[in-house]
């Protein structure tokens, strides 16, 4: 874990978790793997506080517990991890996946469980009910059913997983009745991955039957309140007690990866179909990635998630996979397998000729292109297209004296020179020196230009967490500057609600909105506008983030 | 000296009468005589007195020394590079016959100074002097901008000492360059285009939007933005930059010999591609083009909170 890393870690612990789990996090995260008392003792915490935040970050999976080092009968010992943190800043995006996917209702069971770390099915499915219901028209209402199907589908399709079960659970924290045996010992030695349980993805039968409650209105605004508050009063059981679910973020990030792939297939090979104005389910426009897609989709099951490329699968099989309103014949189709195949970015490859052709996606290959794709955009952006051609140029032919370079980019020497220099004093190029004889001496030294993508990526990985870093610093700055204004037109809303629900005259309603003045409002208007836009950006970055890191990881998979 | 020898050591009359029967070959053989031959003409001639006569005859350079396989030839020098010489003295003739024999790609002053045995103020004084004559000229060489190579006035100079067609007086002429690949981009693309409209079948689609390099050069020549004569491999090392650009590929044919365009049997051919991927994520913000990123901290004198990179963007 690096600097940058630490630093973003513990944003966006005090965000989701305010500053005490920041604290407890950020230590355990710089320290490593420690028992409670160290922890209460090198923080400086009370006892108290120090064991609600562990219960908090392990709810979320963002720290783990295991047997003292010093053998059986030491104290247990807290470990944070760096991975689920981070992956605090993607929740956006899963939510977004389940919503295109699984409707409303998808992305409120992410939502939930996102926010709760993990949950027993019923008290999801309520929870979403009432939700739901509360945002429809007046007298109409969910069915528990429907959202229970919605539910069983996400679990087909392994976007949620069962928790690990705990082997020995020890009576619970009173303050946290949810978490079971936060501060138990396990019996077994490292940590459980949930896909080693065989019922992982079993859905439990519940005897759940009803539907979603409204709230009445007079209830507090704050949803989360009323919801938690029914929670505790709810005390009828449904038979799925002690199972708790929480999202696999791994199946998230292969879904992320696809969709990845595909739409630089649809962006090579397919035709740009916004620009021809035509709509976007136009058979014509996009036939390569719809390919791709079947493919991938195909091998979702069949393909281990760490394979480099996936099983490869006959042009008939794909054929028949093909969507239904896809109506290409079967040469077509061969048609443009062969030229996914001979595409350079290599995206497809083909195995062997039986069954019509087997195919295959090559994934590692994929992410590779993507990630070198990314670094030639970082450098086309921030120093100009004649320094990426520079780059690609390297990127191509791997080492080239600078007389080479010139020649080939065509770029005059000195220009040439002063992009190389300031690329490398960038880190992004690199120059070895070839001494033909041992004293180094530079007329008999042959000075070589290199590029190192893997080095490269990892580098710019870390430059993304400290883009985020600052991001966030700068939102919270921009609403610690504006802080009074919030709170005032805060305090403004709740009087309008309160006034309206007691059915107050017209007049009364625009006094008070009158008490916030019209360049107070453009201001508000202009914050809300910012923050927007460092959201928006953050989540931008963070795509790049999960670029890079996947090639990153694969690339440490196949030189394993 | 030669004249004195001479003198001193035979009868000036007979050197004379020797010296044109000399000549009289060499007329009669415009390909140039071999001693032999002058041996066979004359048999009572002395090797020595045949020495001193064709010595003479060098010297007022008359006669020109040529060496081949069978030994030293001798050749009439022609009129007309004796009459440029005429009131020139020794030295300006061997700096002359120095700067000839370094033909189009020029030779430098040191280089003429060591080959010359003359001191370097001397040679400079040549120069000047052949240069106001109009027999040689100075040609910068691109190589390095301040070294000049000198060659003979009606030579023209190699491409390693003009570099080219890329180069006008040794200036490398980067805005040319660039107008050529970009119209060696739209001719592609355009290609490309006409290729997707046609909504033929795939396969058909993508080979249509290939072209050939000697198609592109035949368009550079016919859209005549280009004083000089590009070649075709002029052309192949601008298709290059376009793929060092990511927005061509390139693939490689074989072809029948004899075909336009193909070269050694092979034929390359070029199409215009679309990127992978829009710019990413990263250079969206500001932190991605930020030039001081690496003195950023919070609390510091550059931080997130006062940037105003980030201010700008916002106000956007």
């Amino acid at each position: 874990m690096t600097a940058q890393e630490a630093r973003l870690c513990g944003l966006l612990l005090r965000e989701h978790f305010g500053e005490v789990v920041e604290k407890i996090g950020t230590h355990l995260l710089r320290s490593g793997a420690q028992n409670l008392r160290t922890i209460v003792n090198e923080s400086g915490t009370p006892i108290d506080l120090v064991k609600k935040s562990l219960c908090v970050l392990m709810k979320h999976g963002a720290c783990r517990f295991s047997i003292g080092r010093k053998g059986p009968g030491s104290p247990v010992e807290y470990q944070a991890s760096c991975e689920r943190i981070l992956g605090i800043l993607r929740y956006p995006r899963y939510i977004y996946t389940a919503k295109t996917l699984y409707s409303d209702t998808g992305e409120l069971i992410i939502e939930e469980l996102l926010q709760r770390g993990h949950m027993t099915m019923s008290s999801i499915v309520k929870m979403v009910a009432d939700r739901l219901t509360h945002n429809m028209e007046e007298g109409r209402s969910i069915e528990y059913n429907e959202v229970v199907s919605t539910f069983s589908k996400l679990v087909e399709t392994h976007f949620l997983q069962r928790c690990p079960p705990v082997s020995e659970v020890v009576p619970p924290v009173s303050t946290a009745p949810t978490v079971p045996g936060a501060p138990a010992a396990p019996v077994s030695t490292g940590p459980p991955t949930p896909e080693s349980f065989s019922d992982c993805y079993l859905v439990p039968s519940v005897s759940l039957a009803g539907r979603g409650k409204r709230r009445r209105s007079g209830e507090d605004v704050v949803l989360d309140q009323g919801t938690t508050k029914k929670a505790k009063t709810d005390l009828q059981t449904h038979g799925d007690e002690g199972i708790y679910w929480q999202v696999n973020f791994e199946r998230f990030h292969l879904h992320f990866r696809d969709q990845t792939i595909i739409s630089a297939v649809a962006s090579k090979l397919d035709q740009a179909w916004e620009s021809l104005g035509t709509s976007r389910f136009d058979s014509d426009y996009e036939t390569s990635s719809e390919i791709v897609r079947t493919m991938l989709r195909m091998s979702e099951v069949t393909t281990t998630p760490s394979a480099s490329c996936t099983q490869a699968l006959s042009a008939n099989e794909v054929f028949r996979s093909l969507p239904a309103n896809y109506s290409i014949s079967r040469p077509i189709l061969d048609q443009y397998l062969t030229l996914l195949v001979d595409d350079p970015m290599e995206f497809v490859g083909k195995t062997g000729d039986s069954g019509g052709g087997m195919y295959v996606v090559n994934l590692h290959k994929a992410l590779t292109n993507l990630a070198r794709a990314t670094l030639e955009s970082v450098v086309q952006e921030k120093f100009g297209s004649r320094s990426a051609r520079i780059f690609r140029l390297l990127l191509r032919k791997r080492h080239l004296e600078q007389k080479q370079v010139e020649d080939f980019a065509m770029i005059p020497a000195k220009e040439a020179k002063d992009m190389l220099y300031t690329l490398m004093s960038e880190n992004l190029v690199l120059l070895q020196e070839l001494p033909k004889t041992p004293d180094h001496a530079p007329s008999r030294t042959f000075y070589l230009y290199t590029v190192n993508q893997l080095a490269t990526a990892r580098m710019l990985l870390q430059h993304c967490y400290k883009a985020v870093a600052n991001l966030i610093d700068r939102r919270l700055f921009q609403t610690k500057e504006s802080k009074r204004l919030l709170e005032k037109s805060q305090r403004i809303e709740a009087i309008m609600a309160s006034l309206q629900a007691s059915g107050a005259e017209p007049e009364q309603l625009t006094e008070v909105e009158e008490m916030i003045s019209a360049p107070e409002k453009q201001q508000l208007e202009s914050l809300r506008h910012h923050i927007n836009k460092l959201d928006s950006a953050e989540n931008q970055v963070d795509e790049t983030i999960f670029l890079l890191k996947s090639y990153v990881a694969s690339t440490a998979r196949i030189t394993r | 000296m030669a004249d004195a020898k001479v003198k001193k050591e035979c009868d000036p009359a007979d050197a004379a009468v020797i010296e044109n029967r000399i000549k009289e070959l060499c007329i009669q053989f415009p390909q140039g005589i071999t001693d032999q031959v002058i041996q066979n003409d004359m048999p009572h001639l002395e090797p020595t007195q045949r020495a001193m006569v064709i010595n003479k005859l060098l010297s007022v350079g008359q006669l020109d020394l040529l060496r081949n396989s069978s030994g030293l030839l001798y050749r009439m020098k022609d009129a007309q590079s004796a009459s440029k010489m005429k009131g020139s003295d020794n030295q300006e003739k061997l700096v002359y016959q120095i700067i000839e024999d370094a033909g189009n790609k020029g030779i430098w002053t040191r280089d003429m100074r060591f080959k010359s045995n003359l001191p370097l103020t001397e040679v400079n004084k040549i120069l000047k002097n052949l240069e106001s004559k109009k027999l040689i000229k100075a040609v910068k060489s691109v190589a390095a901008s301040k070294k000049k190579v000198y060659m003979l006035y009606n030579v023209q100079p190699d491409r390693s000492v003009t570099g080219g067609a890329w180069y006008s007086d040794q200036d490398f002429e980067s805005e040319f360059v660039e107008v050529l690949n970009q119209q060696c981009f739209k001719f592609l693309q355009s290609k490309a285009e006409v290729a997707r409209d046609s909504k033929q079948s795939p396969m058909i689609q993508r080979n249509s939007s290939f072209a050939t390099s000697h198609e592109v050069w035949k368009y550079i020549c016919e859209l005549g933005i280009s004083k000089v004569d590009l070649s075709m491999e002029d052309i192949e090392t601008i298709l290059n930059t376009l793929i060092y650009d990511g927005k061509v590929e390139m693939t490689i044919i074989a072809a029948k010999e004899g075909t336009v365009g193909s070269v050694d049997g092979q034929m390359k051919l070029f199409r215009g591609v679309n990127p992978i991927i829009q710019p990413t994520g990263l250079v969206k913000t500001p932190c991605g083009l930020c030039p001081v990123f690496d003195e950023c901290h919070e609390g510091g004198e550059i931080s997130p909170s006062r940037c105003i990179y980030m201010t700008e963007w916002l106000n956007f």
